[in-house]
């Protein structure tokens, strides 16, 4: 396993909201924010972080941007260089970490190469424009004004800032917002080399079936909380989400009771005029023997791939079947544990 | 690159930024209309100013050239930093520049330099071409002393309009906000004063407007001292013979030297603790 980059231990964050009264007009309370967050980042590997809507994915990008500073616990981070291990500030995060927020608007009759030099001259590295500017494919557009760009490249203009100082830590918040299917894969195969060269990548995006294939592990946050951090096969087995097979078939569907080994379960069965699916997890290799002398009419067998959503729901409590577009509403989204009392 | 290599470099890019600005291009008339075109007219030989003054000196002329100051520089100082922050709150930008190594307070001490200099830069060409106007129609200089005072004086009034802007930048949630109260305190300091001191002088019992009380004229001088157009024309006044105010130019300097820390510790704080 690689070793571990930055260690997040307990760390806190909530937000400040306004909340007046008579005697304090301007008083303020703790909100929303995240919650006794562990989570390990580790060398040369990408990290997906998921959740629904406001579970706190963009907090806990910013701190781990050094743009908010904890409020409890702890944030360690090993320099390769130095081989140590040790706290470290929100001021030396944003030395070590590229960042690149989501869905920002450049504006404006400043050109490409200026815009990013002058975040460059913050960094103290504008020598290195030009290659970051030919690295995202927008060497061509660099003498463009901003109003010009398209929404793809306004993409990989953010881009280009995260990646400017040479990064240890990657940080991508829906970088896949507006880029056409081509530049996404381009923009897969750059995260690849990046990660080859040990830069550790945190990806945030809705745009989970892609994520499957790109993300060595995943993170599952919902309401500030860190549910689950692991590979995609660990969280399979934590929410018994794996070895699923799903059967397709016509006429009667089978007695599936009389059929299946005391280690298989039934997950879900559906009838329709056409026919019946089934899914079943850990079954032998006899199912399908049993199957055709039951006299079942099988017309697809296949492994069940890995799904994201499943894993959220699973792991948020959700039911796959019921969940609405209102995903504020608390009786949409219970949670299962807070962590620490509100 | 070290900090102070990089803040450098940070300020000059935005001052550039700034300077060359299509909105620095549509003020520069209006402040040539302002700051040399009164240059040109108090300076003429036959001009009578309301309550017969009739300005004698390079220095008087220069002091009067101040109300261009007053009435147009500042508002181009407001209107040339009312975004300062805004604009790049409202379109994310602010947060790749919160992520970036730089620290926060040198941060902000960029956006202020850089916005005070990119207006100042003009102002000052500007005021310099005033002098050599009012020289070539009176044929008088102002002192060397008379000239650093107003040179200083502009500069600084120009800094607090910019910090004033700056802070109601960082607080906006859009922009809107943000020049509405930049408009709004130059509005208040520059029409509204006399409305104020004319009321505290009606609570107080003295007597309103009457130039040879001194009670109202002390009164006056006392609460120019709250507003930075006030201070300035202190500033100014302290290099003039016949102008006693009741304020002593030690207290001005030291005023002005209030005016200056305080807004720009607040908006240093301020963006301390900014979220994006």
């Amino acid at each position: 396993m690689s070793e571990v980059v930055l260690e997040m231990t307990d760390a806190a964050f909530r937000h400040f909201i306004s909340s007046p009264s008579l005697t304090k007009p301007l008083g303020k309370k703790q909100g929303s924010g995240i919650f006794s967050v562990n989570l390990k980042i580790r060398k040369g590997q990408i990290l997906g972080l998921v959740g629904p809507n406001g579970a706190g994915k963009t907090t806990l990008m910013r701190i781990l941007a050094g743009i908010f500073p904890i409020q409890k616990g702890q944030i360690m981070y090993r320099d390769s260089e130095l081989d140590d291990f040790s706290p470290i500030s929100d001021f030396g995060l944003r030395s070590v970490v590229g960042h690149m927020p989501e869905q920002v608007r450049w504006q404006g009759k400043v050109s490409v190469k200026r815009t990013l030099e002058d975040i460059a001259e913050m960094r103290g590295v504008s020598y290195r424009v030009d290659g970051i500017l030919m690295m995202v494919g927008l060497s061509e557009m660099k003498d463009s004004p901003l109003d010009q760009l398209s929404q793809g490249m306004r993409q990989r203009l953010t881009l280009a800032t995260a990646l400017l100082g040479s990064p240890k830590i990657l940080l991508l918040d829906e970088p896949f917002n507006g880029l056409d299917p081509v530049a996404i894969r381009a923009f897969e195969k750059l995260l690849h080399k990046l990660t080859e060269k040990g830069v550790s990548i945190i990806i945030s995006s809705h745009r989970v079936a892609g994520m499957v294939h790109l993300v060595d592990r995943l993170a599952l946050i919902h309401r500030g909380q860190l549910l689950i951090e692991g590979t995609l096969k660990d969280i399979e087995n934590e929410y018994e989400l794996d070895n699923r097979i799903e059967i397709q078939g016509t006429g009667k569907i089978p007695d599936f009771k009389s059929i299946l080994t005391d280690s298989a379960s039934l997950l879900d069965t559906q009838t329709s005029e056409d026919g019946w699916l089934a899914v079943i997890r850990n079954q032998d290799r006899n199912l399908l023997k049993n199957l055709i002398e039951s006299n079942a009419e099988i017309n697809t067998w296949k492994t069940k791939d890995t799904d994201i959503v499943e894993m959220l729901c699973s792991a948020t409590g959700q039911n796959l079947d019921e969940i609405g577009f209102e995903v504020i509403s608390s009786t949409m989204i219970p949670y299962k544990s807070r962590g620490e009392e509100e | 690159m070290n900090d102070f290599e990089k803040l450098r470099s940070v300020i000059l890019r935005q001052i550039s930024s700034r300077l060359f600005s299509v909105r620095m291009a549509i003020m520069l008339p209006i402040l040539i209309l302002f700051i040399p075109g009164m240059a040109w007219g108090f300076s003429d030989p036959d001009v009578m100013l309301p309550g017969g003054v009739i300005p004698s000196s390079a220095t008087e002329v220069m002091f009067y050239t101040s109300l261009g100051i007053v009435f147009g520089a500042t508002m181009c100082a407001v209107l040339l930093s009312f975004d300062g922050v805004s604009k790049d709150r409202a379109s994310g930008v602010l947060e790749i520049k919160l992520s970036q190594p730089m620290p926060r307070s040198h941060q902000s001490m960029a956006l202020v330099i850089g916005h005070w200099f990119a207006i100042l830069i003009p102002i000052w060409i500007l005021w310099s071409l005033s002098f050599v106007i009012v020289n070539y129609r009176m044929g008088d200089w102002p002192s060397i002393v008379d000239g650093l005072t107003s040179f200083i004086s502009v500069a600084l009034i120009l800094l607090w309009y910019v910090l004033f802007s700056l802070i109601a930048s960082s607080h906006a949630k859009e922009q809107g906000t943000s020049i509405a109260f930049g408009v709004g305190i130059w509005f208040l300091f520059t029409f509204l004063w006399a409305l104020v001191t004319t009321m505290v002088a009606f609570a107080s019992g003295v007597s309103i407007g009457e130039e040879n009380d001194a009670k109202w004229i002390n009164l006056e001088g006392v609460l120019d001292l709250f507003s930075p157009n006030g201070v300035f024309h202190h500033l100014l006044e302290t290099r003039l013979n016949d102008v006693e105010r009741g304020v002593s130019p030690i207290i001005t300097w030291f005023v002005a030297l209030i005016w200056s820390i305080l807004p720009w510790y607040w908006f240093n704080s301020r963006m301390k603790t900014i979220q994006p």
